[in-house]
């Protein structure tokens, strides 16, 4: 057991959790807690170079990540919730799928849409999928909201306006939304086959009456085919109403409530976000066309969830340097000490200015990467990428275990009842 | 193709205006000057950044480019020269490649980030213009890659909707890479190549001779670099003339 003093919170004398201040702190003792808030730099930088090897004042190595923690199911109200807790910090992702009428959108023209090939190669998908996620944009179907102001973390008093941190978060968790491609839009349209509605009945009683009756009530889509078939070839006011239609869309509202903020609210944030998509059940909604309005089955069974592409999964790194001032004149010499400090907390974000998100959605060399985010300094080079990508992949990996395990053990339909 | 304007505002302290691949940028520059109170920092300036855009007024996306500027401007100014002031940049979008023909555009498939290199580049002629002292310089190119592995530099509205992956990456003039913002969808291999090309672009062959052909990628005819040598060789005319 060479677990150095220098780990664990209690409070220790900092002459003996820092190595290299000055002599003096044999005789001028004060607790690690005091050592931290006046000089936290030196204080990080010391449980870094300590002699039996870095540790980081929360007792994990640099490169040690936080295990995270989900829950989900635990808001009733919502189509799809989770809470994800990563050390100390703690999120609530609620989703809700509120109904957007095509005919409440100024301008809206309808996609055209192919059907969907049964071998679809690479480049059709990426294209389908790429216009798909423009649909998505532009009709806004994702609203995430970053909420900070609960009184998470001291810096976030509650009541206040949504601070930088809060609206930049909301930014990247709706631009990744969007430029991972998640979601598919055709997952969220909602609509109307126009012959299965009773107003076609009335227009051609001859045909659809026989079909009513025989037609099963769970499985109105074949009948709705049939019905059109018939009317198409013995009528040409069948032609009339001929093309199924989008008449609405599920907009997702997305909420994310940070509980407590002690480092990393990307990362937290967007895993709860995934957690809370792999829990949402959609109804099954069709358009009304007697009522004008889009109806809702209240059968569990008949719900729908979501299949995302992939799980994109973030990892944020800090890199941390003691000679953190610049260099006058350019002078900083090359061989600067730095760490990179993966999933960290609080106090650690406060020492730290360079920090790198990597998205991955998978793991090893030739895994694929949805966005780099890198800035506040130039210590983390192109040769450290490669690595980070190894680290992300365990990282995902991780993740991926716990998310698996969402539908996994909850597919039971009596969760929603 | 380039354009800049040095000092085109007279009431700042200094401006300038940098044009590149339809993007226009005027930055305004205020300071060194008194921070309020709650905002100083006891040993560095507060370097404040506000970006407003060419339509609207700012919201979450300008709030998003604020951060990545600001963090960015803080290593390049020197701010430990100015304990406790207030260095204040403004940042006003004229022009983006969009506004010509499809206004709604701007948050389809791909984020903001191709305005950084504009932004930056100008906030930078700016803070020279107002002779706050800098330890670094800095490049930023965009790249965007295609789907069949295709890389197109300064890529226009089209390239940009046909890509797989765009990328911003930034080398300061010490050869760090101060800034990578990349989005779409790649691998590490095409990151690599990618900021192999921008490090070419940005600082010439000072990474590493990779074998590529500068002159194919060199469409910054008119960098930063060529327009303060520009401005220093008229003032040194006019005052020696």
């Amino acid at each position: 057991m060479a677990i150095k003093p220098a780990s664990g919170p209690t409070p220790l004398g900092a002459s003996t959790s820092a190595t290299s201040p000055s002599p003096s702190t044999h005789t001028l003792s004060f607790p690690a807690q005091t050592f931290a808030k006046l000089a936290p730099i030196p204080f990080l930088h010391a449980h870094l170079t300590s002699s039996t090897g870095a540790r980081r004042p929360s007792g994990r190595t640099p490169s040690e990540s936080r295990p995270p923690n989900i829950h989900t199911g635990s808001l009733t109200h919502t189509s799809g919730s989770a809470v994800v807790r990563i050390g100390d910090t703690a999120v609530v992702c609620g989703i809700r799928g509120e109904i957007l009428l095509t005919k409440d959108v100024a301008d809206w023209k309808h996609p055209e849409i192919s059907s969907i090939p049964q071998e679809e190669n690479d480049g059709t998908r990426r294209k389908r999928r790429k216009t798909e996620a423009d649909e998505i944009a532009r009709l806004n179907l994702l609203v995430p909201n970053v909420e900070l102001s609960t009184g998470c973390s001291p810096a976030h008093l509650p009541g206040s306006p949504p601070s930088d941190l809060a609206q930049t978060l909301s930014h990247r968790v709706l631009t990744l939304l969007h430029t991972s491609q998640l979601l598919e839009a055709a997952e969220l349209r909602i609509w109307h086959h126009p012959s299965s509605s009773s107003s076609s009945s009335i227009l051609k009683p001859q045909i659809t009456e026989p079909l009513s009756t025989s037609s099963n009530p769970n499985n109105p889509t074949i009948t709705t085919v049939e019905g059109f078939e018939g009317g198409g070839t013995g009528d040409t006011d069948g032609a009339l109403v001929a093309k199924p239609q989008i008449k609405a869309y599920w907009t997702l509202h997305i909420t994310l409530l940070f509980l407590s903020l002690d480092g990393n609210p990307f990362d937290a944030a967007w895993c709860a976000l995934l957690a809370a998509l792999l829990d949402v059940r959609l109804p099954r909604a069709w358009w009304d066309a007697d009522l004008e309005n889009v109806l809702c089955s209240p059968l569990v069974s008949e719900s729908t969830r979501f299949s995302l592409n992939g799980l994109p999964v973030p990892l944020t790194v800090g890199v941390f340097s003691r000679e953190d001032e610049q260099g006058i004149g350019g002078e900083t010499e090359k061989k600067r000490a730095k760490w990179c400090l993966v999933d960290m907390d609080g106090f650690e974000e406060g020492c730290v200015r360079e920090t790198v998100c990597l998205v991955v959605k998978g793991e090893g060399d030739s895994a694929e990467i949805v966005r780099i985010e890198k800035g506040g300094g130039g210590l983390f080079g192109r040769g450290e990428m490669r690595e980070l990508v190894g680290a992300a992949g365990r990282r995902w990996r991780e993740w991926k275990a716990l998310l698996d395990g969402i539908r996994g053990d909850g597919s039971g339909d009596t969760d929603m009842g | 193709m380039a354009s800049s304007t040095l000092s085109p505002l007279s009431r700042a302290d200094g401006s300038a205006q940098y044009s590149f691949n339809g993007y226009s940028v005027l930055c305004a520059v205020n300071g060194p000057m008194e921070a309020q109170r709650r905002d100083e920092l006891p040993e560095e300036a507060v370097v404040d950044v506000a970006i407003i855009p060419a339509t609207g007024i700012a919201g979450v996306t300008s709030k998003h480019l604020e951060s990545i500027v600001q963090k960015a401007l803080r290593q390049i100014v020197l701010v430990a020269a100015h304990a406790r002031s207030l260095i204040q940049i403004t940042l006003q979008i004229i022009a983006t490649p969009e506004s010509d023909h499809q206004p709604a555009r701007l948050h389809q498939s791909f984020s903001s980030i191709a305005v950084l290199p504009a932004l930056l580049q100008a906030s930078i002629l700016a803070l020279l213009s107002t002779s706050i002292p800098l330890c670094m310089f800095t490049n930023l190119t965009s790249v965007a890659v295609g789907a069949n592995g295709d890389v197109a530099l300064d890529p226009s509205v089209e390239e940009v909707d046909a890509a797989t992956s765009l990328h911003v990456i930034g080398f300061s003039s010490q050869g760090d890479l101060l800034i990578a913002e990349s989005e779409g969808s790649f691998n590490i291999a095409t990151w690599e190549q990618v900021s192999d090309i921008a490090g070419t672009v940005c600082w010439g062959d000072l990474t590493r001779d990779n074998g590529l052909q500068v002159s194919k990628f060199w469409k910054h005819e008119l960098n930063c670099e060529s327009t303060l040598r520009t401005k220093i060789s008229q003032w040194y005319s006019k005052s020696t003339g």
